[in-house]
């Protein structure tokens, strides 16, 4: 409580954090996927000024000790110049529940939303789909976005605030899924919801392949009769250890993963993998991998049992 | 023996072991049963310990641990009933009252290790061991993961906290998921999950058996096989006390270790985020009626070359031919419409998720969603190549129907050589019709590039590559142009203008496989063309024209049958070749005679060939005496073998003056330095699967013996033991399947292992020149062969056999003298009996139970020809006069070829005999011992088709009305009757005595053997005594 009078404005130098969070762009913009980008347009349209760095270098500088992301709201603390972390909230005017709902329709009647959320991604023409619901996903204006921190700073927002808008930015990158969080729904919801519409649309979902229906079992009891007897086609069951058709065809299936290490995708270190993996299989199979015994051994395989 | 068994139990596999010498019962239990029995041990399954020794004993040391499970297993109050691979003589058959519980002992392997043990199982196991259905089972299952590995088909994902590997189930997966988990034995279920507490909706179903079996081994392999590979890249900047969670997955996925350090909560986000990225893989929709099914179609007229179409279609999942054009899904206002009967919810819906989830493997169809009712989209050349190879496998995979042009991937659609094979020339051109003898035959050849249809000059082929498109249509097809294939044949091109040279193996390799089969410097043969001469070898040899048929030889004492001069003619044709020859037909069909046909004629069109030499185990060498004998008296056959057979010099110099030296493996191994002094027309080996083990030392000194020319006899079906078919193509020919590795990898693991038919079907092709078998079964053999075929097998004593024989006429003769009336007719009948017993088996003689093996000319012959009945799939019948014997063959059969034998005697109750016989009668035991007397009449046994009289009755009707059990109405098969006379005794004196008694008159002779007795002492010796060529020396 000293230096807060009218005219009077000596930059002081913020505490230091110890395991504070920061961004992990260490220069130029923060937020790399379009939608982040998108974001920090919003913040950036309120006219900040150099609020709006200082922000930024407190991100980099790890000053934000604690971001938490409800429905509608985050809450965080950021280390100022005083010795206790000022408290910061950014709430979003939350969509309303039926508006919801017609978000959700909009999403569920292209198949392109659900398959590109799922993956990471946002897809590109989000937007219309909640424009179709009358909404919009990014707050549009001033009013959409209500902000408040614990710091003497008459301007809002200030730069603490900027500081975690841009840390929020980055966590958009890693999970778009986020942002619809800040909008009052959670992924969950979202995807469960999804799953409800897609499920009216093609029928049960119940049914994955992980539980196929498997043809009657008797129970053990009844089986006194065939209790050893396995069934004809086991001996015609045809196994090929071929390579595959297409290389990496699982990966090229799943497409980027949902997480990153530093600035590679989690996908793009697993192609090595499989290459080595498949090719022990394939050496396995095609009896590389033993050892000299099959043709020199025979005799020796050929010797009995001792407890006979 | 042991039967060996296994069971999955959640993440390890356990093997436990019956065994036939454990006490089959347990103490009855007094008093009532009670509701929820205690589990006892289980009385004849082998202690962990034993077990342990016994798998490294056969299978090598592996990583394994003792454990102890509770079984469910049909049992009677007695104990547990034996599984029907265990073959215990004390067994009664029984039927069980219910399931108890028994303690056994396993063997208990990790995912990894029960894997390798699984895959590294032989195909066949070795002698003594037997494995129950439940092993062969996973056997089968782990095959199955194994080629999930291989080809790839697994993801990372987390679960319950642990970063895991899992199999990638697709639609073709699942359905032989779910083949093996109805083909599963009920065995698999045995395993109790808590002690005596089961009930039935904890026991995991076979479906859940198989798929946590798969997991379990999937992830197992996975990991193993990145031990040494770091995925992870290199940390930047300082560490951090605890890796993001990224890193640690990658980690968790990649080492033992599968464990993530993280808070629950950050865990459980990841872990659902993982999940649903995986969730991409699931099928779309795999139940709904129809699914999106994407159609390729080449451009429509040729001024339009770049513009291919892909169509979306619905496609009827039940009917894969019913296609719905998406045109009427996009009509359609309601619901629910029915298309081909076949009703359909919110089918637009459906396309469009569809479409949405093929863009992540086609993303060129994005293009196509920017209108509202797509219908497909335009392709380039270049596109529609890569949507053949890259997305179209990757739809098919993600569950779409995928629709590809009928000439996609076949041989004709890519760039390929045709050969043509000539036949070579002399310095003036003409062809030289000589010259073809042996595989390293030179012949000469030409190639052409060829694509489709036809083939193409170099001008054209380069025109073609200008176009620099991956499609190209040729002639009005298109024809897939590889980058690789271009510059693999402008080389060809460049370097080999003028064609070459290759030996007669290659070309025959070219000429039988299938079209495109094999690659020529990275290129398929799509075609071989040959010449006159080689072109008719080559047809000639693959069965495609006949071969010259020859007469059958004057000096031949007997009648070929047309089969048999077909073999004959066959043989001199590959002789004539210089090509080894196996003649593999089934027993009985007569290859001795063949052979012997063969011989005669040859020394009828050549002058002197030089000798052969005829490789046979010790139990055939009097039969083959005997035969030569008999067919071709002017043959001079030499025996070589026993302690006064010849050496060195003295050896070759008579082998010189002979015919045929008959030898048998032993000795041949012995002498090898001899016998390889000698030059042999041919090297004959009967019973060719005695050289099976490659690596033997007998084998190896068998091939190193050199001859003009090798001929192979075996009656057992070579082309299904595929190390054995080797092994003799290697004596016959060698090189020509390739060095025993190679043919492993390329022929016998897929083969037997994985049942590859496309490469059986080439062995085959092959092999085929080189192997002539004709079943009895064929239908062109059945015209020529009668109903029932007789045939006397001669056999020799072994010298513990014969000096037994000897001290007993000795004896008698000694003491006869001194003996008259009721006392010398006593003793002569006494007499007879021993010599009949110690011709049989000397044990049965001496009655003191001393083992069985290798001690009877007769009874090691048996053994070998029930091998090739087993081999075939048939059944025997036994009979003997000795109910002794009878007994004594039941245990010895069963213990030496592993197949539960039945014996019926005098003795035998009833209900036990009706038992036996409709056990034979239906999918029961394959062989059958009878006493004659009890089994001699009466009994209706047709589902045997070989008979064997051990030992002779003096009456031959009684020996026809004993083959007759099998020769009677019902019988579908031509029925072989083989008689056992040992030769040089007076088994053989038996048998010429019927034999001119029956040309007399055909009539019975007299009542038995009471006009023996009535011999003088003199004639007696001469009918009694041992002859010389009796007695064979241990093999």
């Amino acid at each position: 409580m000293a230096n807060g009078y009218w005219g009077y404005y000596k930059p002081a130098k913020p505490k230091e954090v110890k395991d504070g969070i920061k961004a992990k762009s260490k220069r130029g913009t923060i937020g790399e996927k379009w939608w982040s980008k998108r974001w920090i347009g919003v913040l950036k349209s309120f006219n900040m000024g150099a609020r709006l760095g200082r922000g930024r270098a407190y991100a980099r500088k790890g000053q934000v000790i604690s971001i938490d992301v409800q429905n509608g709201i985050v809450e965080a603390k950021v280390q100022g110049v005083r010795s206790r972390p000022y408290d910061i909230e950014i709430q979003l005017t939350p969509i309303a529940g039926d508006d919801w709902d017609k978000v959700i329709e909009a999403m569920a009647s292209k198949a392109i939303f659900a398959a590109k959320l799922l993956s990471g991604e946002m897809p590109t023409d989000i937007e219309d789909a909640f424009a179709e619901a009358g909404v919009s996903l990014f707050p549009k204006t001033r009013k959409d976005l209500d902000t408040d921190c614990s710091c003497p700073d008459w301007a809002n927002p200030c730069k603490h605030i900027a500081a975690v808008y841009y840390l929020l930015a980055e966590q958009f990158d890693d999970d778009p899924f986020l942002i619809f969080k800040l909008r009052g729904r959670t992924k969950e919801e979202i995807i469960d919801a999804l799953r409800v519409r897609r499920a009216q649309a093609t029928g049960d979902t119940k049914e994955m392949l992980d539980d196929v229906p498997v043809d009657d079992i008797r129970p053990l009891e009844e089986c006194l009769d065939s209790f050893w007897d396995a069934g004809d086609a086991l001996d015609a069951i045809v196994v090929d250890p071929a390579p595959p058709v297409v290389e990496n065809a699982v990966l090229r299936r799943l497409g980027e993963a949902p997480f990153s290490i530093g600035k590679a995708n989690l996908a793009s270190f697993l192609p090595k993998a499989y290459e080595v993996i498949g090719r022990t299989a394939r050496q396995k199979a095609s009896g590389e991998l033993d050892e000299e015994r099959y043709w020199d051994d025979q005799e020796g395989q050929g010797c009995r049992m001792n407890l006979m | 023996m042991l039967a060996l068994h296994a069971t999955w139990d959640i993440d390890r596999l356990h093997l436990w072991t019956e065994s036939s010498v454990l006490p089959p019962n347990v103490p009855p239990v007094r008093g009532r049963p009670p509701k929820r029995p205690k589990p006892r041990p289980h009385p004849f399954a082998l202690s962990g310990d034993d077990l342990h020794d016994e798998i490294e004993i056969v299978f090598g040391q592996r990583p394994s641990r003792i454990e102890r499970r509770t079984l469910r297993l049909p049992a009677t109050r007695r104990g547990p009933l034996p599984s029907p691979w265990l073959i215990r003589e004390d067994y009664m058959p029984d039927e069980a009252t219910g399931l108890l519980p028994w303690d056994v002992e396993t063997l208990a392997f990790d995912p990894c290790a029960a894997l390798d043990l699984l895959l590294d199982l032989p195909a066949h196991p070795p002698h003594g061991v037997a494995f129950g259905s439940s092993l062969r089972f996973w056997i089968e299952t782990a095959k199955l993961s194994l080629e999930i590995v291989a080809r790839e088909q697994f993801a990372p994902t987390v679960r319950a906290g642990k970063g895991v590997w899992v199999p990638v189930i697709d639609e073709e997966y699942s359905e032989r998921v779910r083949i093996l988990s109805i083909a599963q034995p009920p065995i698999c279920r045995a395993l109790s999950q808590s002690a005596g507490e089961s009930t039935e909706d904890e026991d995991p179903s076979p479906h859940e058996l198989v798929m946590s079996f798969i997991e379990n081994t999937v992830d197992a392999f996975v990991r193993q096989s990145l031990e040494t590979t770091d995925l992870l890249p290199p940390r930047r900047g300082r560490p951090t006390k605890v890796d993001p969670l990224p890193r640690q997955f990658l980690r968790a996925i990649t080492t033992e270790d599968p464990s993530i350090d993280a808070p629950a909560e950050a865990l459980a986000s990841f872990s659902d985020e993982m999940t649903a990225w995986l969730d991409q893989l699931r099928p779309a929709t795999p139940n709904a009626p129809f699914r999106t099914c994407f159609r390729l179609e080449p451009p429509s007229c040729p001024e339009d070359e770049d513009r291919w179409m892909v169509r979306f279609l619905l496609q009827a999942r039940d009917d894969r031919s019913l296609l719905v054009p998406v045109e009427e899904v996009w009509k359609t206002r309601s619901e629910t419409v029915t298309f081909l009967k076949r009703s359909f919810k919110n089918p637009q819906e459906q396309l469009l998720a569809d479409l949405g989830r093929a863009t992540q493997v086609f993303p060129l169809i994005e293009r196509s969603l920017q209108t509202a009712c797509p219908l497909g989209l335009e392709l380039k050349t270049e596109q529609a190549y890569s949507f053949l190879r890259q997305s179209a496998p990757l739809l098919e995979q993600n569950g779409f129907g995928v629709l590809l042009p009928p000439w996609w991937e076949k041989p004709g659609a890519r760039i390929g050589l045709k050969l043509k094979l000539k036949d070579p020339l002399d310095e003036s051109g003409r062809a030289i019709s000589k010259g073809i003898f042996g595989l390293k035959s030179i012949v000469d050849y030409d190639w052409e590039v060829a694509i489709g249809d036809g083939t193409l000059t170099e001008a054209e082929f380069r025109e073609l590559t200008y176009l620099k498109v991956p499609l190209v249509q040729v002639r009005g097809k298109w024809v897939e142009l590889r980058t690789e294939d271009i510059e693999t044949a402008i080389e060809f091109f460049e370097e080999r203008r003028e064609g070459g040279e290759m030996t007669l193996k290659d070309a025959m390799l070219l000429g039988l496989e299938a079209e495109g089969q094999r690659e020529e410097q990275g290129l398929p043969v799509v075609g071989v063309e040959a010449e006159s001469r080689i072109g008719d070898i080559l047809k000639s040899l693959s069965g495609k024209s006949k071969i010259k048929t020859v007469n059958t030889p004057p000096a031949f004492e007997g009648v070929l049958r047309p089969y048999q001069v077909k073999g004959l003619s066959w043989l001199k044709y590959l002789h004539r070749l210089g090509l080894g020859a196996c003649l593999a037909d089934d027993m009985g069909l007569g290859k001795t005679i063949e052979l012997i046909a063969f011989l005669l004629h040859e020394r009828e069109s050549q002058d002197k060939p030089a000798p052969t030499l005829l490789i046979c185990p010790m139990s055939v060498v009097g039969n083959w005496q005997k035969e030569v004998e008999h067919f071709a008296p002017s043959l001079e056959v030499m025996v070589h073998h026993g302690a006064q057979r010849l050496t060195d010099r003295d050896f070759a110099e008579a082998a010189e003056e002979h015919d045929l030296i008959v030898t048998t493996y032993a000795t041949a191994q012995r002498d090898e330095a001899a016998l390889s002094t000698v030059h042999w027309e041919h090297v004959v080996l009967d019973e060719a699967q005695n050289i099976k083990n490659p690596g033997a030392k007998q084998t190896r000194a068998i091939k190193k013996i050199g001859a003009g020319h090798k001929i192979a006899l075996t009656g057992t079906p070579v082309e299904n033991r595929l190390s054995e078919l080797w092994s003799i193509m290697d004596f016959l020919n060698p090189g020509y399947l390739g060095s025993a590795r190679g043919f492993r990898k390329d022929f016998a693991l897929p083969i037997e292992k994985y049942r590859n038919e496309e490469r059986a079907d080439m062995l085959r092709r092959i092999t085929q020149p080189f192997i002539l078998r004709r079943l009895k079964t064929d239908p062109a053999i059945i015209d020529d062969l009668p109903e029932k075929v007789e045939t006397k097998v001669y056999t020799s004593l072994t010298p513990e056999q014969a000096s037994l024989y000897g001290a007993v006429v000795a004896d008698m003769l000694d003491k006869i003298k001194s003996l008259e009336g009721i006392e010398r007719k006593g003793l002569v009948l006494a007499t007879l009996t021993r010599l009949k017993q110690i011709c049989n088996h000397p044990a049965l003689f001496l009655q003191d139970g001393s083992p069985l093996d290798r001690r009877s000319g007769k009874l090691i012959r048996l053994e070998e020809m029930l091998e090739e009945v087993l081999a075939a799939g048939d059944k025997a019948l036994i009979f003997t006069q000795f109910a002794g014997m009878g007994a004594m063959l039941q245990h010895h059969l069963q213990e030496k070829l592993g197949c539960e034998t039945l014996f019926l005697y005098g003795g035998t109750p009833k209900k036990k005999r009706d038992d036996m016989i409709q056990r034979f009668q239906s999918a029961g035991p394959p062989l059958f011992v009878l006493s004659l007397k009890a089994g001699g009449f009466g009994l209706n046994l047709t589902a045997a088709n070989y008979v064997f009289h051990f030992d002779r009755w003096w009456n031959p009707a009684v020996e026809d009305q004993a083959t007759d059990r099998v020769f009677r109405i019902g019988q579908q098969k031509n029925v072989f009757s083989n008689k056992f006379v040992c030769t040089g005794t007076l088994e053989e004196r038996i048998d010429q005595m019927i034999e001119e008694k029956k040309k007399l008159a055909d009539a019975v002779i007299g009542t038995g053997e009471a006009w023996l007795t009535e011999l003088s002492t003199e004639d007696l010796r001469e009918v009694l005594t041992l002859s010389r060529s009796a007695v064979g020396t241990g093999d």
